[in-house]
């Protein structure tokens, strides 16, 4: 039966199996994802254009937008630089606590960010185990450096996971052959190693930086939600939210939604890119 | 390679240039105040402008307003977690007891003509337009089927004057009926009441939009929101019940964090609160004046209210808190759902 089932699928050289699953696909994808989203369009355009670029161009609107990118900008080179050394220490070395590391790097991606910036108070607040010993000047809860620190925490393990194991799965006979020619260690990661990197790298950047300027639970915890100042562009949403201007925090969500199509839109196309090259 | 590492010098040099650094104040005057939820309108749209352009008539200086809106209780603890407040404007006086206790506010801030209370408003029912429930009183909220929102009393101080005002209420009324507090009766209120909350969002203004996003029959909250929704045109009706609170609002200087230059600034800001020109505007921005009931004439949206008390009936705070909020909502009604 079943036999006879599959050689009429094929009949024809048309397998009906293909557009059926494309289909049910984006049935699952249509309530879950795309009309929530798309919800948001409609209710960010639904008062005309105008009102949807007043809204966009509300000064504190653009702070807002303008604080997520820089912090999250920050904390991906942070954890860029980080995930790159991590991922080379424990892709080379074998030693003894070296999985106890590896467990250690990827706890923040199970814990709730708000615990992450609760602990970030309790350590760096003015009144936290670090905090207090801290001269008044150099307080950094409150600040934007605290949306940094933030950041950095919760989406400390993205650029190590996605580099890791491109390195682990590398074929070490180049960094092997360029050693037997006289290259030093430095030299053999710098033209060897790292061009091999170069799509992992671009995708783990991109994945931290994504994920930074999404980031709330923790951000409400440690920044104040000064508007104008210390108030991220998903906290701005939040409080226009509240203030029931539904508009004002649909026109920012639209922003960060395009934000993050453009950014996976440039991670399809320049993985294919850079790993052709 | 070397093409994209320019790039990222590049951009690091944008981003660095982007960086807030720490606000250098020279010639100009900061004030960070922290407000439970519903100030928000009264304070940016009049209050602030006004006090702005008072200071540079008197001091030729700029003043710059940080803000941050949320629950009561939510700023009382960033301020207690360190958040960087000269200027509290809490709910409810308990929250200002919590910062006292942790030493931020010095133990006489209410000695002012009005006992630092800024401003008032009673607590009102919502419901949706034409009252399909047919709902008149807080005891109404407790027939079948009612779904009432009501903000949670652990973040927001909001949800702790509506409790008050639930169980206050059948106690002013027994009162007025049979000369006694029927405090059996207001209990069996408030617990009945309770059983029909289908959410507790953190504060006020969540809780209103919440409401306001079509979910729930029916909302306990303040005087004012009920206004600015009428005002917005939302499909509402405001319920006066006959005997409700009128939550009073503190202001305080959160002493801990001012320096000695932004003392004056700050003093003269809270001071400004109390003048007529700031009790008029938050009469405008439908508070009612703590200063002068006869500002309230002013605004023809305020209700009637037939039996209104403070939180003088339950003698103050420091009596209201362990007996009602603790000992009665806590202990014998949440925990008894």
């Amino acid at each position: 039966m079943s036999a006879n089932l599959s050689r009429l699928r094929h009949t024809h050289g048309f397998d009906i199996v293909k557009p059926l699953s494309v289909a049910v696909l984006l049935l699952m994808m249509l309530p879950l994802i795309l009309l929530p989203l798309a919800s948001i369009f409609i209710f960010g355009m639904s008062a005309g254009i105008d009102k949807f670029w007043d809204s966009l161009t509300a000064p504190d609107a653009i702070f807002a937008l303008k604080l997520s990118f820089v912090t999250s900008f920050w904390a991906t080179v942070f954890n860029l630089v980080f995930g790159l050394f991590a991922a080379y220490v424990l892709a080379r070395y074998q030693f003894w606590g070296r999985n106890a590391i590896i467990v250690l790097i990827s706890i923040p991606t199970a814990i709730p960010t708000a615990v992450a910036g609760f602990a970030l108070l309790l350590l760096w607040g003015p009144y936290g185990l670090l905090g207090q010993y801290l001269p008044d000047d150099y307080r950094i809860m409150f600040t934007p450096y605290a949306i940094i620190l933030a950041n950095i925490f919760v989406t400390f393990p993205l650029a190590f996971g996605v580099i890791m194991p491109v390195l682990e799965t590398m074929d070490r006979s180049l960094e092997e052959a360029s050693a037997t020619i006289g290259a030093s260690r430095w030299q053999t990661f710098w033209h060897v190693t790292m061009p091999a990197l170069r799509g992992a790298i671009v995708g783990g950047a991109l994945l931290t930086f994504a994920r930074s300027v999404g980031e709330f639970g923790s951000t409400i915890l440690v920044s104040g939600n000064l508007s104008g100042r210390t108030q991220t562009a998903p906290l701005y949403i939040f409080a226009k939210f509240n203030e029931g201007q539904v508009e004002a925090a649909n026109a920012v969500a639209i922003v960060l939604a395009v934000f993050s199509f453009v950014i996976f839109s440039i991670l399809f196309f320049a993985r294919d890119w850079l790993e052709a090259d | 390679m070397k093409y994209s590492i320019c790039v990222l010098f590049v951009a690091a040099l944008l981003f660095s240039a982007c960086l807030p650094g720490p606000t250098s104040s020279v010639g100009n005057r900061t004030i960070t105040v922290y407000a439970f939820s519903i100030m928000k309108e009264s304070l940016e749209r009049d209050i602030y402008p006004a006090f702005q352009e008072k200071w540079r008539q008197q001091h030729g200086e700029e003043v710059t307003f940080n803000s941050s809106f949320a629950g009561s209780e939510t700023i009382t603890n960033q301020i207690l977690q360190g958040a960087p407040a000269d200027f509290a404007i809490l709910s409810i006086e308990l929250d200002v007891q919590r910062l006292i206790h942790a030493g931020h506010v010095p133990e006489d801030w209410w000695v002012t003509a009005q006992r630092g209370i800024i401003n008032r408003t009673p607590f009102v029912i919502l419901v949706r337009r034409g009252n399909p429930l047919g709902i008149t009183d807080f005891a109404d909220l407790a027939k079948p089927g009612v779904r009432v929102i009501h903000p949670d009393p652990v973040s927001s101080g909001g949800a702790q004057w509506s409790i008050l005002s639930i169980y206050g209420s059948e106690l002013k009324k027994s009162e007025a009926a049979n000369g006694a507090r029927d405090e059996a009766k207001a209990l069996e209120t408030l617990r009945a009441v309770w059983k029909n909350v289908i959410s507790t969002p953190g504060s006020a203004r969540e809780a209103r939009t919440q409401f306001e996003t079509g979910y729930g029959d029916a909302l306990i909250t303040y005087e004012l929101e009920g206004m600015l929704m009428k005002q917005a045109g939302a499909l509402i009706d405001v319920i006066v019940p006959t005997s409700t609170i009128f939550s009073e609002h503190p202001g305080v200087v959160v002493e801990r964090n001012i320096s000695a230059e932004e003392r004056e600034v700050v003093y003269a800001f809270r001071n400004f609160l109390w003048s007529d020109e700031a009790q008029k505007a938050f009469v405008r921005n439908n508070f009612r004046s703590s200063t002068n009931e006869s500002f309230d004439a002013a605004n023809a949206g305020f209700v009637k209210i037939e039996m209104p008390f403070t939180i003088h009936y339950f003698g103050g705070w420091e009596k209201a808190y362990p007996d009602v909020i603790d000992g009665i909502f806590r202990q014998q009604v949440k925990d008894n759902r």
